[in-house]
């Protein structure tokens, strides 16, 4: 199951045939190298733009947000079981 | 009648895409530590009732609607994952965009299925339509990921399209053409035929019809006594593979919709009032926040509350009022007002509430209806238009009423048959 984390992170990545495709992010100081990009998703909060990441590192799923709107990043959710 | 007319455009070729087992897919798809599980989808944590069941859950008999516990005693490593609507609707909209493509003569007709006519490209851009097939279901891996699969039915209409899509195997591209036309109708099962449901199966088996084809054995002196004159005549058009009303209807433009309503079920039993209330308000907010988006308000306003349901035998326990007003309303407190001091407080608390649900009915453009003068109504205008504008711009829920303090917000969700086609702009 998921756990809840919103906290802020940093993230890099590359643009490829103009999508952002995140690399790797940084969280609590240490950086997770991005292992498969499976899902992304543009939602909507109201108004506000949001674009969702689901990423795998060292075997880990997290989901990442975008807020298109202040340009900030998220870590939503780390999965565990 | 001749079995090769399938129908007033014969020469048409229709795509009928289908995502296999789209919300588990999807979840499958974003989270590889669930690909090859048994995985049901419920509507959000705690929940019971599985609204979409993985490929693998499905070998082990569970389907859309089962009961958890059930499920579970079929298949005890279920895995149950809460649904992310927000995710599905964006990658239907994704699988739209990836349609467009291919042909402007596209519908989508529910979240995880979309009809594609090539009639008019096909003889120039895709002359092997079974490539084309293969191509969107390739397109489709390569936009929302490796794990989504599709099956691809191709016909003659939209009704043998789906049809072919409907029984050919996860991830296959089947057509029905006039060669395999007669054979598919007599071995087709019902509950793979678009538009005939439960309750119509039930009657065309009490007769020993047990595939479409075998409809045409029978008269219309026969079958209009238990059907009656349009489901004969549906009937009749299905058992040749020619296109049903229903479907030809999605030639017709997207009225405006009839009515908005909102329905939720519960975690527990709802007695408290403080809850109920707070319920009650998050549904009607929605409803009027969709109206109003619509640009649209309505005149007929209705509450339902259901109790537990008791068991086999035992009348439901369902209490719900209407009302029809002489003015049009589309704001949240207005609506409220109706639903909670004048028909709720009718209710005699006859039994605790699991499933809440409001509707606001008999809806119009607001350009045809003309306008309140009243100072009040007047307020209600610049108090939504303050409201709907923070919520665009700060997100939902950002401004609230205090009647929702302290309760779990209920959000927005899709419904896999996109009953709300209009609203999502699809």
């Amino acid at each position: 199951m998921f756990q809840r984390i919103a906290e802020k992170i940093e993230v890099a990545g590359v643009y490829k045939n103009t999508e952002f495709i995140p690399r790797k992010f940084q969280w609590r100081h240490r950086v997770y190298q991005i292992d498969e990009l499976t899902l992304i998703s543009d939602i909507k909060d109201g108004g506000i733009r949001k674009r969702l990441y689901s990423v795998t590192s060292r075997g880990n799923l997290y989901r990442l947000c975008f807020n298109r709107d202040s340009e900030s990043w998220l870590l939503e959710e780390v999965w565990y079981e | 009648m001749n079995n090769t007319t399938f129908n007033n455009a014969s020469t048409s070729t229709i795509l009928h895409v289908d995502i296999n087992s789209y919300f588990a897919t999807l979840q499958q798809q974003e989270n590889p530590h669930l690909r090859g599980r048994p995985i049901g989808v419920v509507k959000d944590e705690g929940r019971s009732c599985i609204i979409a069941a993985s490929k693998e859950a499905k070998k082990f008999g569970i389907k859309t609607g089962a009961d958890l516990p059930e499920a579970r005693l079929r298949c005890p490593d279920l895995l149950t994952i809460p649904a992310q609507f927000d995710r599905y609707l964006d990658a239907t909209r994704r699988l739209k965009k990836i349609f467009t493509q291919i042909a402007p003569a596209i519908t989508i007709y529910s979240l995880d299925e979309a009809f594609i006519d090539i009639s008019d490209c096909q003889q120039h851009l895709y002359p092997d339509s079974h490539r084309l097939g293969r191509q969107i279901q390739q397109l489709i891996k390569n936009d929302l990921g490796e794990w989504v699969t599709a099956s691809v039915g191709i016909g003659p209409n939209r009704f043998l399209a789906k049809m072919a899509s409907e029984i050919s195997p996860p991830e296959s591209v089947f057509e029905i053409n006039h060669h395999n036309l007669d054979a598919v109708l007599a071995e087709v099962k019902f509950n793979d035929v678009c538009g005939i449901g439960y309750q119509l199966e039930k009657k065309l088996l009490k007769m020993g019809i047990t595939h479409p084809y075998l409809i045409r054995l029978y008269s219309n002196d026969d079958l209009l006594p238990i059907f009656g004159p349009f489901w004969t005549k549906e009937l009749k058009k299905m058992a040749y593979g020619q296109e049903p009303h229903h479907l030809e209807l999605l030639n017709e433009p997207l009225p405006h919709m009839k009515s908005v309503g909102r329905s939720i079920t519960g975690y527990k039993l709802y007695d408290n009032e403080q809850e109920i209330k707070s319920i009650l308000y998050n549904l009607t907010e929605e409803v009027t926040h969709k109206v109003r988006q619509m640009k649209l308000a309505g005149r007929a306003v209705n509450v339902s509350l259901f109790g537990q349901n008791r068991g086999w035998g035992q009348a439901p326990q369902i209490w719900h009022q209407h009302l029809t007003l002489k003015y049009y309303l589309r704001h949240t407190q207005e609506m409220f007002q109706l639903i909670y001091d004048q028909l709720y407080r009718n209710w005699q608390r006859e039994f605790k509430v699991i499933k809440f649900g409001v509707r606001l009915g008999m809806l119009e453009p607001v350009a045809e209806i003309n306008p309140s003068l009243l100072p009040e109504a007047q307020q209600q205008e610049k108090i939504s238009a303050a409201k709907d504008y923070l919520t665009e711009k700060y997100g939902l829920f950002t401004l609230r009423s205090g009647v929702l303090l302290n309760q779990p917000l209920i959000r927005p969700e899709v419904t896999g048959f996109l009953g709300d086609k209009t609203y999502h702009q699809l």
